[in-house]
């Protein structure tokens, strides 16, 4: 099976490590003006589970994943994340579950002004507001170690290169240790080798956190590492899903095509 | 046909005013689009007043803001009130001469200077520098999506971002006129000693004469709403830009210009309501 209705999606056929859904999206519609970005999309990602979601530019992937941090507003439809459903919660409600959310933009989005150090130092200050100097010396450190810039702590992020800046992005994401993981092309603009290290990271950071993730990608190679599955989408809809392996022997020449 | 799109307030956490999302209009009304850029400040600058009352407070970020809009500005705008004062006293001797009123130079500048260049002129300095400034810095965060990512990490970028500028504008502005209206004066002591002999007992005992409460007050209250202005078009223009570079330099751009514009537009009606107590 490889083209099923957006409905079907949610039938468990490649379950995560353990099963219990933490992003259920269920007819998700979203349109600017007259262009209708998301169609009737409906999809479910179980704990500890990568998904890797592939698809022509402007058919609203990253809206996709903006809706689920709140960056977009939804027309219709219903968005649980962790068991709770986004639409009936409260300001602060919304707060306490945007932290445990981590997003990786394209960009890596540093802040230029502030130092890598404070780069991490941000999120922990906005979020844990009396922490010891000690404990966040600590975590700043494991956050760095954990991506290899643990020598970058007092540069610029204009003096890092992209892929320096990209595992910036990670580790200020991994600081406070999310429960989900967004991912918005976190290879693009990379060269293979970096990309390749960027896909590794990915797969670390599921095994030592037990992460959920959505990764979009157009790195086929990422999508072939990172996904435990792959979902395809095609005009604001889920076209296709399943394996790597299963998507690249689909019937259809379309969704080959992702993969040639 | 062409269409502007107006982009929305970002859907931040306790953010009760919203507007529809991208509204589409269509560009060839002009009328039509300048009252929607009218109403799209206007819901802006509401926002900006529920967010500065509800905590929590950014008191650093404040410091830290009042620090780069404040300090960082005293070299430019006490060269430029030097030469203000300087060049206004040059101009201004040899039609006072034509009258033999050339004793009045000191009192005359002092009042010019306080009552309306010195706070007119910082203004447009201050927009200049502080608007664009703002209005590239936040544009710059817009493309970049670092503002996105402030709201995604928890922080409410508005009030992080918006409220904190706009304030320490706000509260820097008439400090810097303060300044600015004394180094002033100060040129204007050398321009009247350039020729002939002055003392300074003498210079100051006149402006000190010839000066009001009615000159200081008004002059310095419009202060606080020039500064608002710049804030708060800067930071509309940065925060609400197009995406991709050329929105940058837009934004700085129109920041500057509209800011500007607002400072003469606002100027006047101060100085109509100031002679409308004085008379």
């Amino acid at each position: 099976m490889t083209t099923v209705a957006s409905a079907s999606l949610n039938t468990g056929q490649h379950n995560g490590p353990n099963g219990l859904p933490v992003v259920e999206m269920e007819h998700l519609k979203k349109s600017f003006g007259s262009n209708y970005v998301l169609r009737d999309l409906s999809l479910v990602v179980k704990k500890g589970e990568n998904v890797v979601i592939l698809g022509q530019s402007g058919t609203g992937k990253s809206v996709l994943i903006k809706s689920i941090v709140g960056l977009v507003d939804l027309d219709e439809g219903k968005l649980v994340i962790l068991g709770q459903n986004t639409a009936e919660l409260t300001d602060t409600e919304l707060l306490d579950l945007r932290k445990k959310i981590g997003f990786l933009f394209q960009s890596g989005a540093l802040y230029d002004s502030m130092t890598v150090r404070e780069n991490l130092e941000f999120p922990l200050r906005r979020q844990v507001h009396s922490i010891p100097k000690e404990e966040m010396d600590a975590l700043v450190a494991e956050a760095l170690g954990n991506v290899g810039l643990a020598d970058a702590i007092e540069m610029k992020p204009s003096e890092l290169s992209g892929g320096m800046r990209k595992r910036l992005g990670l580790a200020r994401t991994l600081i406070l240790k999310p429960e989900i993981m967004l991912y918005d092309e976190p290879t693009t603009g990379l060269d293979p080798i970096t990309s390749r290290e960027i896909s590794n990271l990915i797969l670390e950071v599921q095994q030592k956190y037990d992460t959920s993730s959505i990764i979009i990608t157009h790195d086929i190679e990422c999508a072939e590492l990172t996904a435990n599955r792959i979902i395809v989408m095609k005009d604001g809809t889920c076209a296709a899903e399943g394996s790597y392996a299963e998507l690249t022997n689909s019937p259809d020449a379309w969704i080959r095509s992702f993969f040639e | 046909m062409d269409t502007i799109v107006l982009q929305p307030p970002k859907k931040d956490l306790g953010t009760a005013i919203t507007q529809e999302e991208f509204l589409e209009v269509p560009a060839d009304s002009m009328f039509r689009r300048f009252f929607l850029e009218v109403t799209s400040l206007t819901l802006f600058t509401l926002r900006f007043f529920r967010e500065l009352l509800k905590p929590p407070y950014e008191f650093n970020e404040l410091m830290k803001q009042s620090y780069l809009i404040g300090y960082k500005s005293l070299p430019l705008v006490g060269i430029t009130a030097f030469i203000m004062g300087l060049v206004l006293t040059i101009e201004s001797r040899p039609t006072l001469a034509n009258f033999g009123a050339e004793s009045w130079l000191p009192a005359m500048v002092a009042i010019s200077i306080i009552r309306e260049m010195g706070p007119a002129i910082t203004a447009l300095i201050f927009a200049g520098k502080v608007g664009s400034g703002i209005g590239a810095e936040l544009a710059s965060m817009n493309v970049t999506e670092q503002i996105d990512a402030m709201q995604v990490s928890g922080t409410n970028p508005f009030k992080y971002l918006v409220v904190t500028r706009v304030l320490a504008a706000t509260l820097m502005l008439p400090l810097l006129v303060i300044f600015s209206d004394a180094i002033g004066m100060m040129g204007s002591f050398v321009g009247v000693n350039l020729k002939g002999t002055t003392t300074a007992h003498l210079f100051w005992s006149q402006v000190f004469q010839t000066l009001q409460f009615a000159d200081l007050i008004p002059a310095f209250i419009k202060t606080f709403f020039f500064g608002f202005a710049v804030g708060i078009i800067g930071s509309y223009k940065g925060f609400y830009s197009n995406k991709g570079t050329e929105g940058v330099g837009k934004a700085a751009n129109s920041a500057v210009v509209f800011a500007s514009l607002m400072v003469f537009i606002i100027d006047m009606v101060a100085v109509q309501i100031t002679s409308l107590f004085q008379n």
